[in-house]
């Protein structure tokens, strides 16, 4: 039962990294820029639990909550200091380019300064020893809270885009952010309150990288960032929802390379992104990313 | 009727590379009051749409809005002062429903005191609020834009091409609606090609030519200036 056991897996784990390129969907889906300094925050959120975890026994479940007031903060005071600039220039996509590789690059070597290189890590026995049995394969603990982490986190990500005003402004700069001012939007606040969101949602996938990566170091913002990018170019860009089917696509691809060709592993899921470029280049949700 | 204009123009100026699309405009338009901007394609009418509502900078003149200087304002701006515009295309967030598209709007102008609904029956567009923008053909689309537009509350509402692609029979209940936003106190600058649209909405008309206005006054004079003649016939 080899393809059971790759089945569940692929979906916990694209629950996992669904989560992980939630956030970096969003803000390109607002405001078309590409956070290369994506994955550092995921880096970030996840020297935070271990450094709370260590020094203060505190849960990775609790550090979910406690990460996303900062993060929202952080998300805030970065769109007004550097995403407004990129918002104002004349190719937003290419500076945000420059930018957040400048930033992604400052950000881990004071990484490297205040952490050193060694990798850290939360043991997953946080989430029980004992595997838990689902349609009789066993599967960690820490991967069940990640994808269920994951899933709470598009689940409310969905209520907030559909069920609250705050959402719908934000679904409306997606669609045409000059039409959104033309009603009232002003689209600084709507950016930077999204921008504080999807800094949070990489946070928070930082905490569950420890139990779905293995541990984490100052240089592995760059891979991760990556990942997150492959998984949303599958799903399709600007398409938050999309990111889920992405996640899963990747989670799935991982999984059953990993299973029964693991020397294919790191190559698969990229061969699909290649794939799914030619075959749809808006990927398997999205729609072009410029009007004509 | 209020005496003093809701909106004012004056000596309005807008240059591309040097060229002048606007040379100096000045404008005034009421309360209760329905102006038709009329001229031959090029001569202006939407650039100083787009410079009143934000969408350009001018390069010199001043625009007022309920007495507030709003020259160079942000469109968002406009909504707060009372100033909204429909769209030659509509541009519809495609991927929000009707009644989304309006609770957007009603939510960030300055509430008009009805419910998205109500809105949408206003402008034609009843029992269709579950239905998503991009489904609709483009005379809907046009109704949606001004639903979205009546949504933020304006005083002054300036309407681009509504009647542009309506079929015969809609043209009729359009007038009406606009008719019946003027008579709510609202000040309309309505640009239209069609002269029996024109004919049964406005009070009075402006003519423009090269960024210029040529002329100012009721349709009728307007068709027995010669100035206006030799635009629209070339005689």
């Amino acid at each position: 039962m080899l393809w059971l056991f790759a089945l569940i897996a692929g979906i916990l784990f694209g629950l996992y990294y669904a989560l992980a390129a939630l956030g970096l969907n969003l803000i390109f889906g607002v405001m078309r820029m590409v956070n290369l300094a994506h994955g550092d925050v995921i880096m970030l959120g996840g020297f935070a639990a271990v450094l709370l975890f260590d020094r203060l026994g505190i849960n990775p479940l609790i550090t979910v909550l406690l990460v996303i007031p900062p993060s929202l903060l952080v998300g805030f005071v970065a769109y007004y200091l550097l995403g407004t600039r990129v918002q104002r220039s004349r190719d937003p996509e290419m500076m945000s380019l420059v930018m957040f590789f400048g930033v992604s690059q400052v950000v881990e070597a004071l990484a490297v300064i205040g952490f050193g290189n060694n990798e850290a890590s939360i043991t997953s026995a946080v989430f029980g020893s004992k595997p838990f049995s689902i349609a009789g394969q066993g599967v960690p603990g820490a991967w069940l809270v990640s994808a269920g982490v994951g899933l709470a986190a598009l689940i409310l990500l969905f209520v907030y885009l559909y069920h609250t005003g705050l959402g719908r402004a934000t679904r409306a700069i997606m669609s045409n952010a000059d039409e959104a001012r033309a009603v009232g939007v002003n689209p600084d606040r709507i950016s930077a309150i999204t921008f504080g969101i999807g800094v949070g949602l990489a946070a928070i996938a930082g905490i569950f990288s420890l139990f779905m990566i293995g541990g984490t170091t100052p240089s592995e913002g760059v891979g991760l960032t990556v990942t997150a990018f492959a998984v949303i170019v599958i799903g399709g860009l600007g398409s938050p929802m999309g990111t889920f089917l992405g996640g899963i696509v990747f989670g799935l691809a991982l999984m059953f390379t990993q299973t029964y060709a693991p020397v294919w592993s790191g190559f698969a899921p990229f061969a699909i992104l290649l794939v799914i470029m030619l075959v749809r280049p808006t990927g398997l949700m999205g729609r072009s990313v410029r009007s004509v | 009727m209020d005496d003093s204009p809701a909106l004012r123009i004056s000596g309005l100026t807008r240059s591309f590379g040097g060229l002048p699309a606007l040379a100096g405009v000045d404008l005034e338009l009421r309360r209760g009051e329905v102006v038709g901007l009329l001229g031959p394609n090029g001569s202006g009418k939407t650039t100083l749409i787009n410079v009143i509502s934000g969408v350009y900078r001018p390069t010199a003149g001043r625009v007022e809005v309920m007495g507030h200087d709003a020259t160079g304002s942000a469109p968002e701006g406009l909504v707060r002062l009372g100033l909204n515009r429909t769209f030659q295309t509509p541009r519809p967030f495609r991927t929000l429903t009707l009644r989304e598209n309006v609770s957007v709007a009603l939510r960030h102008g300055r509430n008009p005191g009805q419910s998205e609904d109500e809105i949408l029956q206003l402008c034609g567009l009843g029992g269709k609020g579950n239905l998503l923008a991009e489904s609709l053909n483009s005379s809907e689309q046009k109704r949606l834009d001004l639903a979205r537009a009546l949504a933020t509350g304006p005083d002054v509402l300036l309407v681009d091409e509504l009647a542009a692609g309506m079929r015969h029979d809609e043209l009729d209940g359009a007038a009406e609606l606009l008719r019946g936003l003027a008579a709510a106190g609202r000040a309309l600058l309505v640009v239209e090609h069609l002269m029996g649209f024109v004919r049964q909405v406005t009070h009075r008309v402006v003519v423009l030519n090269a960024g210029a206005a040529i002329f100012a006054g009721s349709l009728e004079e307007a068709s027995q200036d010669p100035r206006v003649v030799e635009v629209f016939l070339g005689a």
